[in-house]
């Protein structure tokens, strides 16, 4: 479904990806795992067209072009069939939970007001926030805000969501609601494509795990294998590593 | 001594309506007028530093740069004596305006520009992921948050504007200070006739800040939480907590 072949960027002389094939298929959960540095934020900002890529095979269903050939118009309806999910939340402050699930719709969709506040309220229903609907943003807390992000991302329909952290911005005890939301939506059959430091969940929602380091794909495959079995001497050092600060 | 007293509170007592007539019909629409049309053009130089217009936010820096980096008494005195020379005229008032506007939009703008930078980068991006284009990103999202950032120094920018008008006087402009001076001039009571002045500007300024802090609260973005709203959640909560209790 969508996918990109041998994709390369680089910030000045940092060579942040090296050639990277990545491929998601229609109602896979993927978590993209590996220290800071290795390039899985950048990787997933690149297939949001957040960044610019400098070069490589883009592939959205029936489209595929050179990604930097894809032009603004193209990026605009990709974009109306992808979520995003940012780490520190990103909800609109000048705008009330509601109405920032209603703005992709009303503004960017021209759906009228009553349907999209329809549709919103399910939306904020899902993640348990119909409650908090007319709250502003600054009124939340980093958990609340999280899962209005994700309400805004699911209100569009879109067949793809990507999550860029979602849970390291926030307080250990708020993490759960979060995840509870995406285990939610994983068994609802959602495609989502996950950048994460919470191994116990990829385990467990994950299809499929990437590992990546210094640029590259060290190794992937499914989800239990990769993190309790990995081939490559590299995922085991970086496994312990993580282990050991959870358990510390 | 109790003469001298007297006189001076007559002299105060006259001067008063003179100058507070002065005030109304030159200083304070000068200050509107002004300050109207340097926010029109401050906005226009922002826009285009911002979006990287070329050409544009080249020549945006340089009109900064001049208006500035020069004394507001020769900007005055370049429109009202220079430009005749040109044979262009203008009358001490709208050359005023015109002087006063052109200096305005260089600092305004300066404001401005810095507002919409310090809305975080992730509004912008979050805009672009649920399909709004540049412009309904900079309309509904960008500028109504640099709007609340700009507002406290746009408002001392405005109570400058009031108190620079009196250098107004000095290209024929019958304002406040004009008509204090030449009060002053016929009783020889400088002191006191500029004290009377002064505290006019300072009750107008007065009102402007009272002013700038009622804007200030009504931008705002904060819903009322009604304390009954408040009381029933935690209620509910409790008994949700108890019923949890007596099921176990």
């Amino acid at each position: 479904m969508l996918g990109v072949k041998n994709l390369h960027k680089s910030f000045g002389n940092n060579q942040v990806l090296k050639g990277i094939d990545f491929q998601v298929d229609e109602g896979e959960v993927i978590a993209i795992i590996g220290s800071s540095g290795s390039g899985k934020t950048t990787l997933l900002r690149c297939m949001a067209f957040l960044e610019q890529a400098d070069d490589g095979i883009y592939t959205f269903d029936d489209l595929s072009k050179e990604i930097r050939s894809i032009t603004r118009k193209e990026i605009k309806e990709l974009r109306m069939k992808m979520g995003f999910v940012f780490q520190s939340f990103n909800l609109f402050r000048n705008k009330t939970a509601l109405q920032n699930v209603m703005e992709g719709l009303v503004v960017a969709r021209k759906m009228d007001q009553k349907q999209a506040e329809e549709i919103s309220m399910k939306m904020l229903e899902k993640v348990g926030m119909t409650d908090r609907a007319n709250y502003y943003p600054d009124q939340l807390s980093g958990g609340q805000q999280q899962r209005v992000a994700i309400a805004r991302a699911l209100a569009a329909n879109p067949e793809v969501i990507f999550f860029d952290e979602p849970t390291s911005a926030l307080d250990p005890e708020l993490t759960g609601e979060v995840l509870d939301v995406m285990v939610k939506l994983a068994e609802e059959g959602t495609t989502m494509v996950i950048v994460t430091h919470e191994m116990e969940f990829a385990r467990n929602v994950a299809d499929r795990v990437i590992f990546m380091e210094n640029g590259v794909v060290v190794e992937e495959g499914p989800a239990k294998e990769i993190l309790s079995d990995p081939k490559e001497e590299a995922t085991r050092r970086f496994l312990r590593r993580i282990l050991r600060n959870e358990e510390e | 001594m109790s003469d001298r007293f007297f006189r001076i509170v007559r002299i105060l007592v006259e001067s008063f309506p003179k100058l507070l007539i002065q005030c109304l019909k030159i200083t304070i629409p000068l200050t509107v007028l002004s300050f109207f049309f340097g926010l029109i053009l401050a906005l226009i130089l922002a826009l285009v530093q911002v979006a990287e217009i070329k050409g544009l936010k080249q020549f945006a820096r340089f009109y900064v740069w001049i208006f500035r980096g020069t004394p507001l008494m020769l900007q005055l005195f370049v429109i009202f004596y220079g430009l005749p020379s040109f044979g262009i005229y203008f009358k001490g008032f709208p050359a005023a305006v015109i002087a006063f506007s052109l200096n305005l939009a260089a600092y305004n703008s300066e404001i401005i520009r810095s507002a919409i930078q310090a809305v975080p980068i992730g509004q912008t991006e979050a805009g672009y992921m649920i399909g709004l284009n540049y412009f309904q990103v900079m309309t509904r999202i960008v500028l109504p948050q640099a709007a609340r950032i700009a507002f406290p120094p746009l408002f001392s920018s405005l109570i400058g504007m009031t108190k620079d008008t009196s250098l107004a006087s000095s290209i024929t402009v019958i304002e406040m200070m004009s008509v204090a001076k030449r009060i002053a001039a016929v009783y020889y009571e400088p002191f006191w006739m500029y004290m009377e002045t002064g505290f006019i500007y300072l009750m107008i300024c007065t009102v402007l800040t009272r002013l700038q802090s009622d804007f200030e609260r009504r931008l705002e973005w904060k819903q009322p939480i009604e304390v009954k709203q408040a009381i029933e959640a935690v209620e509910a909560e409790n008994l949700a907590h108890k019923s949890r209790w007596k099921v176990k």
